[in-house]
Order: C-alpha cells, then structure tokens, then sequence
C-alpha cells in the first residue's frame, strides 16, 4: 500500500472513531441513569420517521456519487477520503448499527432526554445516514463507472458538454443500476428497523410478551426488506449495461 | 530487395497521384498545422515533437504499428484527452490559424468542428432517426422539418437511406456492424464538420464491408478533410493523399501517400512500407 493511501485510511479510521466515541458517551450515560424501561409508543413513532429518512439519505447518496465521480479527479484529496469512509462503512454489517441505534435511543430516552425529541431525532437520522449512504455511493459509483467511456466519448465528438453527456447519455444507461442500489440500501435499513424492534423487544426488556401489533410490524418490515433486496436483483438482471456488454 | 517490392506499388499509388494532380489549387491550403507537439500521460511521452500540415479536402492517412501514439495524436487534434488524466502536452495545434488548446477556445466547439469516427460503432440506445439527429439537437437545431432534411442528407450521404428508411424509428441493434459504422459517420456528418477524423474505422469490420468505407472515405473527401488512422498499409495507400509514419511516438516521414510509399526517405519507412517493421 503507498503511503498516500495509508493516510487517507487512517484519516477515515479516526473519523469512524470519533463517531463511535460519540455513541460510546451516550451509551455510558445511559448506564449511569439506571435500568432500562423502554417506551415502546414512542420507538415506532420515530422509526416511521425514517423510512422518509433514508429515502433522502439514499437521494443524498446518489448526488455525493455523481459529483465524486463526474467532477472530481481521481487523484483529488476529498474523492479520496470520501471513497475511503464509504469502503469502511459499508464493511460494517447492519446489525451493528442496529444495536448502536438502540443504545442511542435508550440512551437518549433514560438520560433525561425524553423531551427533547430533536436530540433523539437526529440520533437516529445520522444512524440512519451512516446506514444507507455508503451504500447508496458505492453502488451508485459503481452504475456510472460501468457505463464505457467510448459511450460517454461518443457523444462528446458530437459536440455535447459533460451534462450533456451525464443526462442524456450516461445516467438513461446506468439508471436500472442506481436505482437498484437505492434497493438495496432501502432493504438494509428496513432490515435494520426490523433489528431494531426485535432486539428492542426482545433484547431489553425479556419477559414482555411480544404484542400482536410489534409482531407483525416486525414481519411486514422484514418482507418489505425481502422485497426490496429482490427487487434490486432483478433490475440489476435487467440493466440494460448488462446488455451492453454483450 | 526491398526497394524492389516497394517499386511494385507504383502502379497502384499511380492512380491516386492522377487524381490529385487533378485537384483545384485552394485544396493545397492548410486547414491544420501540428507544430512541436509534445505529449505525456504522467511521466511517460507518448507522442515527441511531431510537425505537419492538415491540407484542406484531403485524406490524410497516419500509419504505424499499434501504440505508436496514432489514437494519441487524433486525440489531441479534437481534445479529447482532455478527460485523460495526468495528460499533458506542449506545442500548439492551429486549426484555420487558432490554437486548439488557447484558453479562450470551447472544446465543445472544436469537436463540433472536428467530428470523429472510432474503431468500434457505438450507436445510442434509441432510434436511427435519433441517433442521427443527436449532434444537430445539441446544437440547437430543433425544428423537426430540419432535422428531417438533415436525417435524409446524412443518411443518403453514407449510402444508408434506402436500408434504413422503413425503420428510421426502430433501434439500431438490428444492423450489421459495418451498417452501424456508416450510421456512425452519417452521426458525425449530421453536425457538418470541418474536418472528420477515422481511427480505425475498418479495425471491427470485415472483408465484404470494409469497401464501402473505403468508397466512402474518398467519396467524402470532395466536402471534407479527412485525417484516417490505420495500420494496415495497403488500406493507407489506397485511400489517401497524403501519409505520415509513426513510430514509437515519433513522426518519421510525411508527405504524399505515393512518394512515402514508393519512395521513402528513412530506413524504418522503408521497412514498415515493405512489411519489415511492425
């Protein structure tokens, strides 16, 4: 490995660090408060609030992949960094994240917070970003490097400009790509809800009898995951890059 | 002896020096002139102090052994290394007395002025009439009665109209491959460049088709230049007027196609021209 990449990697560690000391400080205050006795009506009222969550942080994901990859040279220092986050980020598994969204939202509700829903809120969003983002660059990244340069070159001696180019020429061909990327990120964080809540449920408080209403929240959020995850199979199946590379 | 196989061609070049000869004086002018040109991709020169001159409505056909720096330099001439990175050159390229690579010049517009053809035919994906009309739309062109007279001109242009013009709307993935190639020129007609660049153009297609681009080639030349990159030696002296040899980034000889080939000047010409080198 040459030395440049060392430091990018290193920089991306520290920055992964200095979140998890965040999570780590307020899981600490948490213990210090006492045990734990979850409000339930209040964790499906927040996790509702961010499946829009993770729709604009997949959104978000998609835009951050298109300048990386259409405006920034290789060789730029924040391509670099944004590339080594997203590689070390989407290596995390899911249930992890899980697991920290949990001890945020404990945290946060035990820790004198209860009130102030903003706190939590963005807790949770910036979980959720961290989720679903990497996820949605990467895979978004990988649609548009996919699609040939000769493609992209000839449209460019016909005279069009690189937005030219981007629109009518690349983005229509790596479209069903991204697309199920956004899928896919959606199915991890579905997934990821559904830890939440049958951790949550079962993890926290063990002897509470599971509710018929938790129960088949659980179910429809993991089949919504399933669906998602199929989905991005199949457009992936049907991409017409696929096609191309006949 | 290899003087001897090279006089052999005499007559077939002899042809092509007759109907030069028949040229009108302004073809003699220059319409681009390569001076010092210089290029590097990172530390590695590809392309070391090449100087020629680009005559107007003539087929200029650039041979040499693969990677020799051909597809470098016809690069260079419509910008299109501009996306390569750590690409770098000096020199300066004059297209009509402006320099290519000046800061106030647009590379949209040099490429609207200096249109290109690869070796592989990339049609889009989406319908003849569509594919030819790109160019024109980016342009500006929008008044669909236009852009029908353009679609027609293009295509009847490349000898494609009569096989196209009942499915002017379906996608082009049911022609054959020298049939893209010629939708792939009437594309870079469509936009009335000035000069048109072929790299490889007949490198993907076979026996029966690459004629007809040949055909096409020097038909063309009465409107436009024409800069053809090959590396087949025999395709060079049959279609074009003037040549140049490169070799290892190096320009080694150019001039008329008939002299560098029955008569050239380096040693290494000789020896590409006679099948010796490359």
């Amino acid at each position: 490995m040459d030395k440049s990449k060392l430091v990018f990697h290193s920089i991306a560690l520290i920055t992964l660090g200095a979140v998890f000391l965040f999570f780590w400080s307020l899981i600490e205050k948490r213990d210090s408060v006492g045990p734990a006795a979850a409000p339930f009506p209040k964790l499906f009222g927040y996790l509702y609030l961010l499946i829009p969550v993770s729709l604009l942080a997949i959104l978000l994901g998609v835009v951050c992949a298109f300048y990386v990859e259409e405006r920034l040279t290789e060789t730029s220092w924040l391509r670099r960094f944004i590339e080594s986050e997203v590689a070390i980020f989407t290596g995390i598994p899911s249930l992890l994240y899980g697991l920290l969204a949990v001890e945020v939202f404990i945290a946060c509700a035990l820790g004198g917070l209860e009130n102030s829903v903003g706190m939590l809120f963005y807790a949770e969003v910036l979980t959720f970003i961290f989720l679903v983002m990497p996820l949605s660059i990467r895979t978004t990244q990988a649609a548009l490097r996919s699609v040939a340069t000769p493609i992209r070159e000839s449209a460019y001696v016909l005279g069009a400009n690189q937005w030219q180019v981007l629109f009518n020429r690349v983005v229509p061909l790596a479209f069903p790509a991204i697309f199920a990327g956004g899928c896919r990120a959606m199915s991890r964080a579905l997934a990821t809800v559904a830890l939440l809540i049958g951790i949550h449920t079962w993890g926290y408080t063990p002897n509470a009898t599971l509710s018929a209403g938790i129960h088949s929240r659980f179910v429809l959020l993991l089949v919504a995951a399933l669906l998602f995850s199929v989905l991005s199979s199949f457009l992936m199946e049907k991409s017409a890059l696929l096609q191309y590379r006949k | 002896m290899s003087r001897g196989i090279s006089l052999q061609r005499t007559d077939r070049v002899g042809a092509i020096s007759e109907s030069r000869k028949s040229m009108k004086s302004d073809k003699k002018q220059s319409i681009l002139s390569i001076r010092n040109l210089n290029v590097w991709y990172g530390d590695t020169q590809i392309l070391v102090n090449l100087s020629f001159e680009v005559r107007r409505r003539q087929v200029t056909a650039l041979i040499g052994p693969s990677s020799c720096g051909k597809s470098t330099l016809v690069r260079c001439l419509n910008r299109l290394n501009d996306f390569t990175p750590n690409f770098r050159l000096t020199g300066e390229i004059l297209f009509k007395g402006r320099d290519l690579y000046a800061s106030m010049t647009k590379a949209t517009e040099v490429r609207m002025q200096i249109g290109m053809v690869f070796r592989k035919p990339i049609p889009f994906r989406c319908s003849i009439y569509e594919n030819v009309t790109y160019g024109p739309r980016i342009s500006g062109i929008s008044q669909p009665a236009q852009l029908d007279v353009i679609v027609e001109k293009s295509l009847r242009r490349v000898g494609l109209w009569a096989e196209v013009e009942p499915i002017l709307d379906g996608m082009p993935d049911g022609l054959s491959i020298g049939q893209q190639q010629r939708l792939c020129i009437a594309r870079a007609l469509a936009i009335e460049p000035d000069i048109l660049i072929f790299d490889e153009p007949c490198g993907e297609l076979d026996p029966m088709e690459t004629p007809k681009i040949e055909a096409l080639v020097r038909d063309l030349k009465n409107d436009y230049t024409l800069i053809f990159v090959t590396n087949k030696r025999r395709q060079a002296a049959r279609v074009s007027d003037f040549a140049g040899f490169l070799y290892c980034g190096e320009l080694i000889e150019f001039g008329a196609t008939e002299k560098l080939f029955t008569n050239p000047q380096d040693i290494r010409t000789e020896q590409y021209v006679t099948g010796k080198l490359g």
